[in-house]
């Protein structure tokens, strides 16, 4: 379902009708960890297990409190890895699972990654990212992590599914919708938030009940027949697997067959290959979510997804204002990436929190000129509305970007 | 499948498994079998945990209730999680000495720090075996392996020493050519409400037995595996060390079990309503 927002952009996702719905609720104003946090819990999940970390620490804190008030369990894990390892563990007994961490845990968890992708177990992972490589700065935004969300575990052959927020009402339900496309998908959804996201206090709506939230929320169902792997399917909606309920489930580190037994043969990958990869490749109309202005008519189409978008979607509208024909596309669903938003063959400026340019390699991909895909990159904080406007103007004048200070242009 | 043990327990398809001649995985997994059935457990009542290598990939999915295969090490990792959603489920964690003792040290270490209500049951041939032959922490000092070839120069350790001082709420070892006091052992490791540790040291005929000992004949695999549980070679003289074997530490429930810690935190926690954790909320 698409809105319209009240500065006339046009939101897609399904939140859009959620939050529509005349449900008892109260206004606190809280951070994006907060909202995350609220969002796991009307979600259902029951199990979190993590590391602290900035800027991901309050989740933990947070979560921590509220999970035994709701009968859940949190674990406080040795590190990253077995965190991941552990919210496989619960969620294959059955509980939504969830953990929480920033570029140096999450780049720990690949190894539980592919675990949790390759036997299709629904777990939401966080990551608040941060400046990096290595430890980088703790307290300042980056976006680092664009294509390590993507590429989450090594071997090739599946696909992810990857949410951004930019702000803390979306993270409450987009959270929701994390959890409800784990489940749906049978794997796991990455949050890629970031340091302002997770840190701002906003506004924020609440439910006064989550138990009015039942016919949005998608609850566990039980596989409690064989197949427990439809390999060679690209069908969703397949319940969980689950240990415990004695049907003899397997679920195997390795290659497996329909049973879950470890096989070393081509067949047997090439449907495991085939599952894992098109169950998201051929349902990407259910994974569209995007904020867009003027993808119609711009000249100039500026990109951004999370913290960066703020002070993007700002810069735009002054420029419309002045008359300027410029756009804004926010990207919520980043894997897998929406190469049909960018079918206008504009002038793209794609702006994002790193220097070495992430975001701007996928988009000169999909945009019908890569020639004309340009890079406006800043690192440890948010571009200035001053410096996005003096990029907007150049291009729309037909210039050359603009030579700033701590903003990068070159990809080579 | 004449065994009776195995007709009742395991699963056609999966056995006998791809192990080497003279392997001892088989004949542990046997001794485990027994033990459970001695304690008159069914299949519904227990899952079973491996890991990677040798002792994960010959254990995975032969047992015919619910199985999991971990990635490497991190067994204990996912045996946490589920524990706590299926809390009356008994969790027998089959690992090697590498998933045990090197890559999965800080799970086993954790899991006994939290008195985690699984046994684990590290079946130990010394060595990275499927990949052809490597030392592990539990290789003997100075044995030949095939990335040892002058001898393993690092100290090994022992990983029973290592769980207690964890916290570990029952600690054994023991080796191939105990079978008797061996399954007694493992039927009080499994009847502990908390963390149990078997180690249990095998013969590997095909990279232990031919790096290190110049053999791979079975028995005389298992000879030197005697040998160095009693402590005496066969003509009389010492072996160059001895393992100790036997109970090594037994408390059992007697502190309380990690996911009944959290389930009575949770119950003492609880608020009657699902919703935002608010002071105008109900409170």
């Amino acid at each position: 379902m698409a809105i319209e927002l009240a500065a006339g952009s046009t939101l897609v996702a399904p939140w859009v009708e959620w939050s529509q719905r005349p449900l008892r609720g109260v206004k606190v104003l809280e951070t994006g960890t907060y909202a995350l946090t609220e969002g796991a819990i009307a979600a259902g999940c029951r199990f979190f297990a993590g590391y602290p970390i900035t800027p991901a620490t309050e989740i933990a804190e947070h979560i921590s409190r509220r999970l035994p008030q709701v009968g859940g369990y949190y674990v406080q894990a040795e590190d990253e890895l077995a965190g991941l390892h552990m919210c496989a563990g619960a969620s294959l007994g059955g509980l939504k699972a969830m953990t929480a961490s920033s570029g140096p845990g999450y780049t720990l968890m690949n190894d539980a990654y592919g675990w949790a992708i390759a036997n299709e177990i629904p777990v939401v992972v966080v990551d608040a990212m941060r400046v990096g490589p290595v430890s980088g700065i703790t307290g300042a935004p980056g976006q680092g992590e664009f294509y390590a969300a993507r590429y989450v575990t090594h071997g090739g052959n599946f696909e992810t599914i990857v949410l951004s927020p930019n702000s803390v009402q979306e993270t409450f339900w987009l959270t929701i919708d994390a959890f409800n496309l784990a489940e749906r998908f049978r794997t796991v959804v990455t949050i890629l938030t970031d340091q302002v996201i997770s840190d701002m206090q906003e506004d924020l709506w609440l439910p006064r009940d989550y138990d009015d939230l039942q016919d949005i929320v998608v609850p566990r169902r039980f596989n409690l027949d064989q197949p427990f792997y439809p390999q060679g399917s690209d069908a969703i909606d397949y319940p969980i697997n689950v240990i415990g309920r004695g049907t003899g489930v397997c679920v195997s580190a390795y290659t497996h067959t329909p049973e879950g037994y470890d096989i070393e043969e081509m067949e047997a990958h090439w449907a495991q290959s085939y599952r894992l990869i098109n169950k998201i490749r051929r349902h990407r109309d259910l994974l569209l979510r995007y904020e867009a202005l003027g993808l119609e008519d711009a000249a100039v189409i500026a990109v951004a997804y999370g913290a960066a978008a703020r002070t993007v979607k700002t810069a735009v509208l002054r420029a419309r204002q002045r008359g300027l024909p410029v756009g804004f596309l926010r990207l919520i669903t980043l894997w897998p990436f929406p190469d049909e938003l960018f079918a206008r063959d504009a002038q793209y400026l794609v702006c994002e929190l790193n220097y070495d340019g992430q975001l701007v390699r996928e988009v000169q991909r999909a945009a019908p000129d890569k020639r004309r895909v340009h890079f406006f990159g800043k690192t440890a904080e948010l571009h200035t509305v001053a410096e996005l406007t003096a990029a907007l103007d150049a291009l729309v004048a037909g210039r050359p970007l603009p030579a700033l200070p701590y903003i990068w242009t070159a990809l080579a | 499948m004449a065994n009776k043990l195995a007709v009742k327990f395991l699963r056609a398809s999966q056995i006998p498994t791809k192990a080497c001649h003279g392997c001892g995985i088989g004949m542990l997994e046997n001794w485990i079998l027994q033990a459970i059935d001695e304690l008159g457990w069914t299949c519904e009542d227990v899952v079973f945990g491996t890991g990677i290598g040798c002792v994960g990939r010959q254990n995975y999915a032969t047992w015919g209730g619910d199985n999991f295969g971990a990635t490497h090490g991190r067994a204990l990792a996912v045996a946490t999680g589920l524990k706590l959603a299926q809390p009356d489920k008994k969790y027998v964690i089959i690992v090697g000495d590498g998933d045990a003792a090197a890559i999965g040290t800080s799970h086993l270490v954790h899991a006994a720090r939290r008195n985690l209500g699984v046994t684990v049951i590290c079946e130990d041939n010394m060595g990275y075996e499927s990949t052809g032959g490597q030392f592990s922490p539990t290789t003997p000092m100075g044995y030949v392996m095939n990335s040892s070839p002058y001898g393993m120069v690092e100290p090994n350790f022992d990983p029973c020493d290592l769980v207690k001082a964890a916290g570990a709420t029952f600690v054994a070892e023991h080796t191939s050519v105990q079978y008797l006091p061996a399954i007694k052992t493992i039927k009080r490791a499994l009847q502990n409400d908390g963390f149990s540790f078997v180690h249990l040291r095998f013969q590997c005929n095909e990279n232990f037995g031919q790096y290190a000992l110049g053999t791979r004949d079975t028995l005389k695999n298992l000879a030197w595996i005697e040998e160095h549980t009693t402590g005496r070679r066969a003509d009389g003289t010492p072996t160059d060390f001895v393992w100790q074997t036997g109970i090594k530490h037994d408390a059992s429930n007697s502190r309380p079990e990690f996911s009944a810690i959290l389930r009575e935190l949770a119950a003492r926690q609880q608020l009657p309503h699902n919703g935002p954790h608010l002071p105008d909320n109900g409170h």
